[in-house]
């Protein structure tokens, strides 16, 4: 008994205080398991009774009934690219938030607040709207894409003017950035709203639709579009983890341990813009995803980036998966735009943020 | 060996650094001293490449403005003057930001107690689960100094020296941390790491130093060993006040400051 006592002491003792990466571990595993049960969720969820269940009896007996043609077709074709198109956007935003509040040393940066997000829709309502008529070279050569990918330059713009704005030897004010994000969000609104006076009536109606924030027109086309670029920026972003701890340390140091600053922060930039722009091209605004996740999981597991890249990622899928399931039962069966009930958790959580954790920023 | 050769640095219109050149040894620890404002800094940030300088810098006959940020960081490690954090990380975490540049060759389980043995180096052991942000000044500037003793833990590897550069290093610290990090920088020294530091302590620098350089106005007044340059005439040349250079019998070189103005002792 004794020895066995002793032997388990000297285990806890071979972790040095202060050594949080069994949490993160952990919690990156735990998150595993509760994305698999936010996508079964997402797939059993919504305004027709279609059933995972009896989608995969009737596959297995081998009926085809049309019930079973109908679960088919409502599952496989709109519940399934929901949920893939949830879930990588919901790492997107997470991970976009997580990248911008390390490259601006500051834990309130997040792609909704600054105007990232605004310059990302400019992009994609210059698509919606002249699409057809002025740019339509640029719409016929890049099919799918062009609207992710106006997305992206918009968001990519906003982020380079911002930085460089609010960003003086590599100090960030944190009032310059919010006041920098507020002044690019009103004029990329201003030049989206000219745009809406030109726009036709059809236009009109996909711009409401969009601009709401939604995940309900997801198809298969959609995550086509945005799904690889995504993919590829938190793929990127999987890279960045030990540059982005440097970075907290300030630029100078950072590049005194051996980060190429430079040109890290142009890959960072590149894939905040990247992830945001995609994003928000098939989904529209979806604010608060990018600032909730990673300060919970900062308070659970710290700030080492290498634990908290993946699992932000992981929780902002979940989250989004979530809010998209309480957004097609809560008035069912009309659905809330997402964007919605993503802002009602996150509005009262960035006050509670201001409330109790401002001595934290020092500002 | 760090070789600064003829190096200027100008911003906007003022000439912050004129010509400067200094040899800094390996096994050496090189004391940059002057006034506020003469360019020691400045010095130290264009051994960093934070600054963008003429003249040529180089570690060991190697070009520095030719080498990636990763191939320096593995032969030298800076300690700021301040560093604050933004987000909560522990002590621990943020001395072992210190093995951020990987070591060829060493395998990552025997770098996982190196930052705990670092904290135990600057008089922390015991400090690797407290919340940096809540340390005070000095203590601080202790974790970090042990996070650049992490980066370059070996002051030799394979026959190639490695470099501590600091920044005002005893700053903020008690006289009794003030002489542990000096012995660890001068440790480091004598291991066959080479040292440069920027001190505003003269009496530090007369205990530590093996070459001084005196900096004023940007340009080099006087450089080499301690006895060639802490004397009477150079001091006062570089500080433009009245000091006093001595010998005590047992603690060695000293220096003691004499009031600018004559009728301050006396009206006492």
């Amino acid at each position: 008994m004794d020895s066995t006592m002793s032997l388990a002491a000297s285990g806890a003792r071979t972790r040095p205080d202060g050594d949080r990466s069994h949490i993160g571990r952990i919690t990156v595993i735990a998150l595993v398991f509760a994305l698999l049960a936010a996508m079964v969720l997402s797939m059993t969820t919504g305004a027709s009774g279609a059933s995972l269940g009896n989608l995969i009896g009737s596959l297995i007996s081998g009926s085809e009934g049309a019930d079973a043609l109908r679960d088919y077709a409502v599952i496989v074709n709109i519940r399934l690219p929901r949920m893939v198109l949830g879930v990588l956007i919901g790492a997107g935003l997470a991970v976009s938030g997580l990248l911008m509040q390390g490259l601006f040393r500051n834990p309130l940066a997040d792609p909704g607040l600054v105007g990232v997000s605004s310059g990302a829709a400019l992009g994609a309502v210059v698509i919606i709207v002249l699409g057809g008529t002025a740019l339509a070279p640029f719409t016929t050569a890049l099919g799918i894409w062009s609207l992710p990918a106006a997305a992206f330059g918009g968001g990519l713009v906003t982020t380079f003017v911002l930085y460089r704005v609010a960003t003086r030897g590599g100090q960030t004010a944190i009032a310059t950035m919010l006041l920098a994000g507020i002044a690019i969000g009103a004029l990329a609104g201003a030049f989206s709203g000219v745009l809406t006076y030109i726009a036709s009536e059809n236009q009109l109606r996909d711009l409401t639709f969009w601009g709401m924030g939604s995940l309900a027109g997801a198809t298969w086309i959609k995550v086509l579009a945005a799904g690889p670029i995504i993919f590829a920026a938190l793929v990127v972003a999987g890279f960045l983890a030990k540059g982005l701890n440097a970075m907290t340390l300030g630029e100078a140091t950072a590049s005194h341990l051996g980060v190429p600053v430079q040109r890290f922060k142009r890959i960072t930039i590149v894939a905040v813009a990247a992830a945001t722009g995609a994003s928000v091209a098939v989904s529209g605004g979806i604010g608060f995803v990018g600032i909730v996740v990673p300060h919970l999981l900062r308070l659970a597991i710290g700030p080492d980036h290498r634990y908290l890249l993946p699992a932000s990622a992981l929780l902002g899928a979940t989250f989004l998966l979530i809010c998209d399931a309480l957004s097609r039962t809560i008035v069912a069966p009309a659905e809330v735009p997402i964007g919605i009930v993503t802002a009602a958790f996150g509005g009262p959580f960035f006050l509670w943020i201001l409330l109790h954790r401002r001595s934290a920023f020092a500002w | 060996m760090i070789d600064i050769d003829s190096v200027s640095v100008t911003l906007g219109a003022r000439q912050i650094l004129d010509d400067v050149s200094l040899s800094a040894p390996s096994g050496k620890l090189t004391a940059i001293i002057g006034p506020n404002g003469s360019g020691k800094s400045t010095l130290l940030k264009a051994l960093c490449r934070d600054h963008a300088y003429s003249g040529v810098i180089s570690i060991d006959g190697r070009d520095i403005a030719q080498m990636s940020p990763l191939e320096i960081a593995s032969l030298r490690a800076v300690l700021p003057q301040s560093s604050n954090l933004p987000f909560p990380f522990t002590v621990r975490e943020v001395v072992a930001m210190g093995l951020t540049v990987g070591r060829p060759g060493v395998d990552r389980r025997a770098l996982h107690h190196l930052p705990d043995e670092a904290l135990s180096r600057v008089d922390l052991g015991g400090f690797g689960g407290r919340f940096y942000g809540e340390l005070s000044g000095g203590e601080q500037q202790r974790v970090q100094l042990a996070r650049v003793l992490c980066q370059v833990w070996e002051p030799v590897i394979d026959g190639v020296p490695r470099y501590l550069f600091l920044d005002e290093p005893v700053s903020s610290l008690d006289i009794k941390h003030q002489l542990m990090i000096m012995d660890v920088a001068k440790r480091f020294a004598r291991q066959g790491g080479g040292v440069i530091a920027v001190l505003h302590d003269l009496n530090l620098t007369a205990l530590y130093a093996d070459t001084i350089l005196a900096l004023r106005d940007g340009r080099v007044v006087e450089s080499g060993p301690p006895e060639a340059v802490l004397t009477d005439t150079v001091l006062e040349r570089v500080f433009d006040v009245p000091l006093r250079v001595g010998l005590a019998p047992r603690a060695g070189t000293f220096v003691l400051p004499q009031s600018v103005r004559a009728d301050a002792m006396s009206a006492a």
